[in-house]
């Protein structure tokens, strides 16, 4: 099998127990939108404050809780899975292919979900032509927030305090796409090129994407 | 006397000329004693982006060797990294409530994307602490040691890519904006904080060493012993 269609493979037992367990529709979805609810009741219901803070809201919990999608308790492989693999003669990078695939897609419908959570709590006052430039900030940072959220669950597999060692290692690396697509949503707002904030965020998406197939063997031996 | 006294020797005599050049050169003149902070401000930050890199080029050194002596290189100087960036995130913000009125402000961003590096190399730091097993410790920690550096570029760069209260580089390809006493100053104390640099590293990775030679050696007496299995003993 070729590398895509080990990647492919791979996507496709991470969807299938994803939608067995339910993760991120039953946990990560319902308590991100929660806290897309905290928001107004700590900062006092003021609307045309909620009206300015929406979008920024949307990438700090987006990023935030795209992490839990990315490190969510069912993406991580138990060692027999991880030595089947092995033994089936999987690719590694083809394996960080695969797992970064099935991430992206799940955070896209995530970010999608609490994007029109955020629209419907906040009704932000949003620029013109925003649905194209946003739709591409998103999946950008959907795919490096997923390509640095398999790195850190590899390297803190199996460790007890893995949530939130995991969570500590991708928050500060995730810096560069929260201000990536914040500000292509400023920039969009102010009528000022948003190219300098997409080239930031395809650096970071390519830079990750690098290291993660570069460094697919030793991460195999690191989380074991 | 060993090397590592020697070179705090010459870490300690260049410290003193540093401090030197520092009081006695010319004071900005809007600034006035604050601007000093400089001497310290920048070589601290000039030090843990060498050890931040010491760190990576240590991490892929063992990524391709799988020598300990790369994985001490790489801890060690990352230590030291996380305490310099300490260092200069403490005296940027001595310096910003002198000048600017407010230790922490939001329009600095090299000052919101230095913090956000020093909290990459306390995740990198914990990872460590939290893996007992120093094979995996080293497999885990050199992955993130290669990482980790991705983020560097953005806080070097920050200055030019927003709308900042913080200068950009004061050094140019085209020359320097400091008068050249100042330009002086600040330079012999990077040089200094360098002969620091290697002092401290150099200690550190005999301290690790030292640790990992008394993690491989019994510590109880009864560790030596193993105890007999099952089948072995005969029935008395």
């Amino acid at each position: 099998m070729r590398f895509w269609g080990q990647a492919l493979e791979v996507a496709r037992v991470d969807f299938r127990i994803e939608a067995r367990e339910g993760e991120v529709i039953r946990i990560v979805m319902p308590f991100a939108v929660m806290a897309l609810l905290v928001f107004p009741l700590a900062m006092g219901l003021d609307l045309s404050t909620l009206e300015r803070i929406g979008p920024a809201v949307f990438w700090a919990l987006g990023v935030l809780f795209g992490m839990q999608v990315a490190l969510r308790q069912s993406a991580e492989e138990a060692v027999s899975r991880k030595d089947l693999y092995a033994l089936a003669g999987l690719d590694p990078a083809a394996r960080f292919a695969g797992r970064a695939l099935s991430g992206t897609l799940l955070t896209i419908g995530f970010f999608a979900a609490l994007w029109l959570g955020m629209v419907v709590v906040y009704s932000p006052g949003l620029p013109a032509g925003w649905p194209g430039p946003t739709a591409m900030a998103t999946a950008l940072v959907a795919i490096g927030l997923t390509e640095l959220g398999t790195l850190a669950g590899e390297v803190t597999a199996g460790l007890r305090n893995r949530t939130a060692l995991a969570s500590l290692i991708v928050a500060p690396l995730a810096v560069p796409l929260v201000v990536g697509g914040s500000q292509t949503m400023d920039s969009l707002a102010r009528d000022e090129s948003i190219l300098p904030w997409v080239l930031l965020l395809l650096a970071t998406d390519l830079a990750l994407a690098v290291a993660g197939v570069g460094l697919a063997r030793p991460l195999e031996e690191a989380s074991r | 006397m060993t090397r590592v006294q020697a070179l705090f020797a010459a870490a300690a005599a260049a410290i003193g000329i540093g401090l030197w050049f520092a009081f006695n050169s010319t004071a900005d003149a809007l600034q006035g004693e604050y601007s000093r902070i400089i001497n310290i401000h920048v070589p601290s930050f000039w030090v843990a982006f060498v050890a931040f890199g010491v760190t990576a080029v240590g991490s892929v050194a063992w990524l391709r060797s799988k020598k300990s002596r790369w994985d001490r290189l790489a801890a060690s100087s990352a230590e030291i990294g996380t305490l310099f960036s300490g260092i200069g995130l403490f005296t940027g913000m001595v310096w910003g409530e002198a000048v600017w009125g407010r230790a922490w402000d939001w329009g600095d961003t090299r000052l919101a994307t230095t913090a956000v590096m020093f909290f990459v190399y306390l995740g990198y730091l914990a990872l460590r602490k939290a893996t007992p097993d120093p094979l995996t410790r080293a497999r885990r920690s050199s992955i993130l040691g290669v990482i980790a550096v991705i983020q560097i570029p953005l806080v070097y760069f920050s200055v030019n890519l927003f709308r900042t209260l913080h200068q950009t580089q004061s050094i140019r390809p085209d020359g320097s904006t400091m008068p050249d006493e100042m330009l002086m100053a600040m330079g012999i104390n990077v040089l200094a904080f360098t002969v620091l640099y290697i002092a401290l590293l150099s200690a550190r990775i005999e301290v690790a060493s030292a640790e990992a030679t008394a993690a491989s050696q019994p510590r109880l007496a009864s560790d030596g012993v193993t105890p007999p299995r099952f089948n072995e003993v005969e029935d008395v």
